[in-house]
């Protein structure tokens, strides 16, 4: 019979072979059977299992449990039963005895195959998705206990790369999916229990039920209104109908406090007078101090340990109750959320997060009709520390201008902190070189900080949405939400009054900004969705349509001149009463001048911004073996033209559930589930400036003054930007093969996916040449990106003995990034210059075959040994740096054309991570819990640069190793005044990013089970500590560095990996306590 | 059954409801409070208005690059200066030798941006003329067209002298335009200067507030771009224009324009009447034919209507009442403090900050590169009595002093260096009232005027163009003649020899290097000048 079929099915010799393999374990022997029975009891919660599947290994009778999970089933002593059951992991058992019952524990498995996936529009069985997501649950996340629920995902979801663009509280984060497919914005889309948004801070961790991460082009279609670069699918927590439950409440707090990592080792006085003579030696000049003189100068001001604060608190509290009944779910949720920075304390920058949430729903007319909302007020009240502004992410801290922790790095340890009265000291008045002041044009940074950082955000934030489902017959159901995402905004900011602190560092006037926005989101969704059968065919088929609008404005003035109350606190627009300031504090001269200072104001409403999606869906599966799900969508914007509004956005997926096959039945007790995956699709991206279509005419900043009078100015218009007609909706296309295996008993589980993703029609501002006449560029379709990688997601969960259960879970993911083509003449996109220190040049840019901001700067060959060594270096026109010294840096000729210059400037390093990691432990040994978590990258390079080429800045103790003799170094140049090693941009600057973070441990204790009060169901305590210890040759303080510097145009911020004085990540301990009545 | 097709009837329904709300919702008006092109330029006001946008194009074009202070470092009346710990830029610029700051590529990047920006406004409004309703405001139409051309005259004067091949745009476009040779530009500046001067009013330069542009403007600036090319090219005509035809022009502006010499030279410059203590002419006098136009109200927020150059020029570090610091860029070559007969010449106090001979206590000169012991005053940023730096809103980007980009003077002197008649009388009015001592001369050569020029336009940006004027090979021995080469610091730790600073520039022709930036963005369409 067997063979006989073979024969037929030789087309198949693989399956052939398997399928003999496997059979040939079968056994036949048959003696009498007896009845068994047992309970199946989940493990972690003690509720009884229902529909868990009963097996006798070899046989082919099955039984399923009931809801109580009780079973009975005939077998033989001496045979195995093998209980499974999905979500948890499988277990046999040898009947030892004739007859008898059982009590079976089933561990919760690691495998997701149960996990409701939410996909748009609906969810879906981890086990039926075509797709690439990954879906993390929100317990995983609120664990970490961050302040921001992106922090927590880092290397929890393999192909996702988040990195905080700040460590300052209430700093941003940078997310790509996939590697970046533009140079432009590359974030994801999140979308919030149906709505969309572009930021995600202002949630609480600890009110997420969970997290999907939409990936290939086919999960995410159905979302893909600008879901080029990847949906992040929000599910908040909700209560559950028909629980039996009546409701429970839970509290979650901890506090703690945060600390600096490591610090970047500066020199101190001694170190920095002793290279300052070197330098001076080495640029021709007379050394600047005696021994005698460095002898005594002792350490000196470490500016970096002035700034740092120690022991800076950080908090949450968590109430919040769920329940339902067969009719009605809710959740509330309320919390509190504090969060100091530590370069100056809590006192200069500070986060505090109150959040009211609920979510509700109740079934009406037989449960024929459901309405509920979801609804998060959140207010946001912070301050800080001040920072570059960047368009793209707002205010961040990381550039050279403004840069409150840079100046730290530069300032010399000769200046002192405070005078003799404890005032801050001013460099003018320093006696510290030869009785006077040693460089009066550095101030002190901590005073700076101080009188730059009086300033504060209220932000409130309103974001749900109200829906009703209507099913009027069984596999119909119809939906609609209404949507909404308000936020307003409130700041004020103030700059005292201060004496010289050097000679540019004073203020003689205050000053006071205010300002205020206020901007608003509504959508409108409705889908209908039908789901049938035919035989062993099933269909779920959903149409739809959503409409999005974006509306906004925003006001703000300023006043300069003395005010009323010379406070922060009174610090309002009309608290400043003086509005005109004289000229000249000298009257009488005969230069008296007075300018009157009216107050400054400006406003104006924000572009409207409206979208409009139709979209359907087809998810086909026959016998949950083969599985195909088709979407199309159109999709219009406001951002295009009209005519040329419209993207048309197909994607296609398929999937083959190979354990569904009679062929691997046998296999199951390895191999429990085995699915293969393929998926194609395309995503649209509007994401440009408003009206790039149209050229704007500006009427601001166009004035000019005639007439004798300097301050009367007539007003003047220009066309601001250029009108492109053209333009159209950017379009990312990927591939994807993937497969989602469970094995050994449910208890590894494995995802691998490999994608191909491609952004076509690439939306670029590419830069104008002058002759245009205008300074902003206009977006243009062209060119294209090109991301390739694979991602490997494993979990693997055990027990052993009673008492300890373990799991491992591990994330990996590859990523090739490569710009094919850029739409402009020369196929490049310039990075700015000035921004890697004052009147640096171009270090990064976007070309064709390159990574995106890929570091390009001049090859280095080590240092000059000797003068022998300068002559010795020639190109074909003889040296190829005569005017070096011994302890000069070799450029490389790398064109060979025996000069050094622009041409032979190449690609000396790629910012981009290659590895992307993240390995967890998580362990339970009776009531103590214990986890683990780190995440990593590598394969990536920072460019650190914390010292103008200024001759007096500070140093790093890496230069100690410079050059200062024949074979003292050869890769750290000797020191000169003008830094003349360092003005051109070589691999110099270049340092390897690669990191390993353990990102927490957490230890716990459950004492519910001691205090065994009734209905207490947890009392856990917990410590924990964030960012413990990092693994990385990178010798800042924080190799994770979000900054990112703007190109030439200031359009974009693509460069990153730019480490100008970072403000690291903080190390935080905290104590915790989790109750749940 | 039926429930379900009652139930897809309304789906339907519901669909094309929104369907066809659709299109109404996707419609944009322009929400955002802005005019678009296609919105604009309907009213005179709205002409007038992107006029003033145009004039503000003249603030914009030395924002970033300090252009007026580096025309005087090209000639041979200052060094580069600057901080001591500063790049070599300015060094390699008065060198002409890319050698001493090689990374200095893109040097003029930004002043080339600016000046096409100011084109592009000047070119989208000349476009636009005909879309507004004039009605019987003919002539408002032919002003603001004259001035508007007057304004991207004055544009590519500057881009063709500084870089003689240069794209040459009269309609706004965003194509990758090769450059034009000189002839082609110079010949678009005399259609847009002949037009102006036949267009704008024959009214007394008072008719109109400072600033605007006038006939007498127009003429006068026709003049000098007659003069420099004719020399350089050493040709005699550009189009219809010729000597006779500029001599014409300037004749033109003696007679009629009203515009006349102040009687103190010092009282044209802020700073210098501070220190001599004499009342300042202010910016409406009536030697001032044109000027470009700055007030104290500029700023860091896109407000660019403050000078913002005359910063580089400031004493080095140290304000000293009434000259406010500044980063010392123009140290002045003590070979021209010699051409002045100090203490008759009026021009030299007013012109030339003499550290020493003022009793200065400057302790900044280490902190100085190529200190010298003098600056330049004209343009000398000013502070109060206790030496706070003016204006004290920011000193930076607001400083008001307007630039006189022609004085009558000049205007006097051209006429006599083109052969007017009264050519002695023009060259004695301007002569004596510098120095009122002095014997009227009763014949002058073209040397004579070129000698006072020298002396007459110290730090307004002039002698250099004056110099190249007389060929590239009398500019380049002149220069090198003229510098004190051993004040020289340019980093090399070698001063050059005059042959080898007359080689460099006459290397380059006398122009400027085009930003290699712009070159790369065109893939090579621009071509680099020679010696760069």
């Amino acid at each position: 019979m067997l063979e006989k079929k073979a024969k037929h099915r030789r087309a198949q010799p693989i399956l052939l072979l398997l399928t003999l393999l496997l059979l040939n374990f079968q056994s036949f022997a048959q003696t009498a059977d007896h009845k068994i029975t047992g309970k199946v009891t989940d493990a972690a919660s003690g509720q009884p299992v229902a529909g868990a599947t009963i097996t006798i290994q070899g046989r082919r009778n099955a039984v399923a449990s009931n809801k109580d999970g009780v079973f009975s089933i005939l077998a033989q002593k001496g045979e195995t039963l093998e209980i499974s059951s999905i979500g948890h992991v499988s277990k046999t058992i040898l009947i030892t005895t004739d007859a008898g019952s059982l009590n079976i524990l089933l561990e919760q498995s690691a495998g997701k195959l149960d996990d409701v996936i939410v996909v748009g529009y609906g969810v879906q069985k981890s086990k039926a998705v075509t797709g690439a997501t990954a879906h993390v649950k929100g317990e995983d996340l609120a664990k970490l206990n961050t302040t921001n629920a992106l922090q927590a995902l880092q290397g929890q979801a393999a192909g996702v790369n988040i990195t905080s663009t700040s460590g300052q509280p209430g700093g941003g984060f940078k997310v790509n999916i996939r590697g970046a497919g533009t140079i432009g914005n590359a974030n994801p889309l999140y979308v919030v229990d149906g709505v969309i948004t572009s930021d995600i801070t202002y949630l609480n961790p600890a009110d997420i039920a969970a997290v999907d991460v939409l990936k290939d082009a086919a999960s995410a279609a159905i979302y893909g209104i600008n879901g080029a670069n990847g949906v992040v699918l929000i599910t908040t927590k909700t209560g559950k109908t028909g629980g039996k439950n009546a409701g429970q409440i839970s509290f979650d707090g901890y506090y703690g406090y945060q600390n600096a990592p490591p610090k970047t080792k500066l020199l101190n006085a001694g170190q920095y007078a002793t290279m300052q003579n070197e330098a001076a030696l080495n640029s021709g000049l007379a050394p600047y101090f005696t021994q005698a003189q460095i002898n005594a100068l002792g350490k000196g001001t470490n500016w970096l340990d002035r700034m740092f604060a120690s022991n800076v608190p950080v908090q949450n509290y968590n109430l919040s109750a769920t329940g339902g009944s067969d009719a009605s779910a809710y959740s509330l949720g309320l919390s509190y959320t504090q969060q100091g920075g530590i370069v100056g304390g809590e006192k200069i920058s500070n986060y505090e997060r109150y959040n009211f949430h609920t979510n509700a729903e109740r079934k009406m007319y037989d449960g024929a009709l459901k309405i509920g909302e979801h609804l998060t007020f959140s207010f946001i009240n912070q301050y800080g520390i001040l920072g570059a502004y960047n368009t793209q992410y707002g205010q961040e801290d990381g550039g050279i201008y403004g840069n409150t922790l840079r100046s730290a790095f530069a300032t010399s340890p000769l200046l002192a902190m405070y005078d003799s009265a404890g005032n801050y000291l001013s460099s003018l008045k320093s006696t510290v070189y030869n009785g006077g002041p040693w460089n009066t044009q550095e101030a002190n940074p901590y005073a700076l900080m101080v009188y730059n950082s009086q300033n504060n955000t209220k932000t409130q934030k309103l974001f749900g949405d109200v829906y009703a489902e209507l099913q009027p017959m069984k596999n119909l159901r119809l939906r609609t939400t209404l949507g909404l995402n308000y936020s307003s905004s409130a700041n004020h900011s103030y700059l005292p009054v201060y004496d010289n602190l050097s000679i540019y560092a004073y203020n003689r006037y205050e000053t006071i900004n205010q300002g205020s926005s206020v901007s608003y989101t509504v959508n409108w969704d409705n889908t209908a969705n039908y789901t049938f059968r035919i035989k062993d065919h099933s269909f779920d088929v959903l149409a739809g349509n959503a409409t999005r609008k974006y509306q906004g404005s925003f006001v703000g003035g300023m006043n300069t001149g003395s005010t009323l109350f010379a406070t922060f606190d009174r610090g309002y627009l009309s608290t400043s009463n003086v509005t005109s300031i004289s000229m000249s504090a000298d009257t009488s001269a005969a230069n008296k001048q007075t300018v009157t200072h009216a107050m400054s104001l400006y406003g104006n409403a924000n572009a409207v911004y409206a979208q409009a999606s139709f979209f359907g869906r087809i998810n086909y599966s026959y016998q949950d073996k083969y599985l195909a799900s088709a979407i199309f969508r159109a999709d219009g914007s406001t951002m295009f033209t009209p005519g040329r509004q419209w993207g048309y956005f197909p994607s296609l997926s398929v999937g083959w559930v190979l354990t569904n096959e009679s062929f691997l039945a046998a296999s199951r007790p390895w191999l429990n589930f085995l699915k293969l995956r393929a998926s194609w699709g395309s995503n649209g991206n509007d994401g440009i400036t408003a009206f790039n279509y149209l050229s704007l005419i500006s009427l601001a900043n166009a004035q000019y003054n005639f007439g004798g009078n300097n301050t009367s100015l007539t007003n003047g218009s220009y066309p601001s930007t250029i009108g492109v007609e053209k333009t159209k909706w950017e379009t990312s296309r990927q591939t994807n093969i993937g497969i989602d295996a469970q094995l050994l008993s449910n208890k590894l589980n494995a995802s691998i996916d490999l994608y191909n993703k491609v952004t076509k029609d690439w939306l670029v501002a590419a830069p104008l040449l002058a002759t245009a006449g205008v300074s902003t560029n206009p977006y243009i379709n062209g060119g294209n990106v090109t991301n390739k990688g694979v991602e490997l997601q494993l979990a693997y969960n055990d027990r052993i003995g009673r008492d300890f259960s373990w799991s491992v879970s591990g994330s990996y993911a590859y990523n090739k990034n490569t710009v094919d083509n850029i739409p402009t003449a020369d196929g490049i996109i310039h990075g700015g210059t000035n921004s890697l220190f004052v009147n640096a040049p171009e270090f990064f840019r976007a070309s064709s075959g390159n990574p995106i901001g890929y570091f390009w700067g001049y090859k280095t060959a080590g240092l000059f040994q000797t003068e022998a060594d300068v002559q010795a270096y020639a190109g074909k026109n003889g040296p190829l740096q005569p005017s070096a010294h011994p302890g000069d840096v070799k450029f490389v000729d790398l064109n060979g054309d025996g000069v050094i210059d622009g041409k032979d400037k190449t690609n000396v390093g790629d910012p981009n991570p290659h590895h992307i990691f993240g390995l967890r432990f998580a362990g339970n040994y009776k009531h103590f819990d214990l986890s683990i978590t780190t995440n990593g990258v590598a394969g990536n390079k920072i460019v650190q640069s914390y010292r103008d080429l200024g001759a007096f800045g500070n140093w790093t103790t890496a230069i100690l190793s410079r050059w200062h003799g024949q074979g003292t170094s050869n890769s750290m140049p000797r020191v000169t005044q003008n830094n003349s090693n360092w003005a051109d941009f070589s691999d110099l600057y270049i340092h390897d990013g690669s990191y390993w973070r353990i990102s927490n441990i957490t230890l716990g204790y459950d004492f519910a089970k001691l205090a065994k009060l009734k209905n207490l169901s947890q009392f856990r305590l917990y410590i924990a500590a964030e960012n413990l210890f990092t693994f990385t040759k990178y010798n800042g303080m924080d190799p994770e560095v979000g900054y990112s510097s703007t190109d030439a145009s200031g359009v974009y911020s693509f460069g990153q990996g730019v480490d100008l004085g970072y403000y690291p990540r903080p190390r935080k301990t905290i104590v915790g306590v989790s109750i749940i009545f | 059954m039926k429930k379900l097709k009652y139930n897809i009837f309304g789906l339907a329904a519901l669909t094309l409801l929104v369907l066809s709300s659709c299109k109404k919702y996707l419609t944009t008006t322009l929400t955002d409070p802005k005019q678009s092109n296609v919105s604009y330029y309907k009213t005179p006001s709205d002409a007038f208005t992107s006029l003033v946008g145009c004039y503000n194009g003249l603030d914009l074009i030395w924002n970033g690059e300090a252009i007026p202070p580096l025309m005087e470092v090209f000639s041979d009346n200052c060094f580069g200066g600057t901080g001591a710990s500063d790049g070599y830029g300015w060094e390699m610029l008065d060198e002409f030798n890319k050698v001493i700051s090689p990374s200095d590529v893109a040097i003029h990047s930004g002043a080339w941006k600016n000046y096409y920006q100011a084109i592009y406004r000047c070119n989208v409004l000349l476009q636009n003329m005909d879309k507004v309703a004039w009605g019987d405001s003919t002539a408002l139409r032919r002003q603001y067209i004259a001035e508007v051309r007057f304004i991207r005259a004055f544009c590519y004067f500057d881009l063709v002298r500084l870089f003689e091949k240069v794209p040459l745009l009269t309609i706004p476009t965003v194509a990758n335009v090769p450059q034009a040779g000189p002839d082609s530009t110079y010949g678009q500046i005399m259609l847009d200067l002949r037009f102006a001067a036949d267009s704008l009013p024959s009214a007394p330069y008072t008719s109109v507030p400072t600033g605007r542009v006038t006939k007498w403007a127009a003429e006068s600036l026709l003049a000098r771009v007659y003069l420099f090319y004719s020399g350089y090219y050493g040709k005699s005509a550009i189009g219809s224009e010729t000597a006779a035809t500029a001599l014409a022009a300037v004749e033109d502006v003696i007679a009629h324009s009203g515009h006349a010499l102040v009687t103190d030279f010092t009282t044209l410059w802020p700073a210098a009447s501070l220190a001599k203590k004499v009342t300042y002419a202010g910016e409406a006098n009536p030697e001032v034919v044109f000027s470009i136009k700055y007030s104290s109200t500029g700023d860091y927020n896109g407000n660019i209507t403050g000078n913002g150059w005359m910063v580089m020029t400031g004493m080095r570090e140290q304000s000293l009442y009434p000259y406010g610091y500044g980063w010392g860029g123009c140290t002045v070559d003590p070979n021209l403090v010699a051409q002045f007969d100090q203490s008759h010449d009026s021009r030299y106090f007013a012109s030339i900050t003499d550290i020493a001979g003022e009793n200065l206590a400057f302790g900044k000169a280490s902190a100085n590169r190529e200190y010298t012991g003098y600056y330049m005053k004209k343009y000398s940023p000013v502070c109060d009595s206790l030496n706070n730096p003016l204006p004290v809103n920011n000193y930076l980007v607001a400083q008001s002093q307007d630039y006189f980009a022609i004085r009558y003077s000049d205007v006097l002197l051209m006429a006599a260096e083109l052969g007017s008649p009264n050519a002695v009388a023009y060259f004695n009015q301007v002569h004596q009232r510098a120095i009122p001592s002095a014997t009227a001369a009763t014949s002058v050569s073209k040397a004579d005027i070129l000698a006072e020029r020298r002396l007459e336009f110290v730090g307004e940006g002039i002698r250099y163009w004056d110099l190249l004027r007389q060929g590239i090979s009398t500019a380049a021995s002149t220069i090198a003649a003229n510098t004190t080469l051993s004040l020289i610091n340019d980093g090399t730790g070698t001063q050059p020899s005059a042959s080898t600073l007359q080689a460099n520039i006459t290397a380059t022709r006398g122009f400027q290097q085009i930003p290699s930036d712009q070159i790369t963005l065109s893939n090579g369409v621009l071509k680099q000048n020679p010696g760069w």
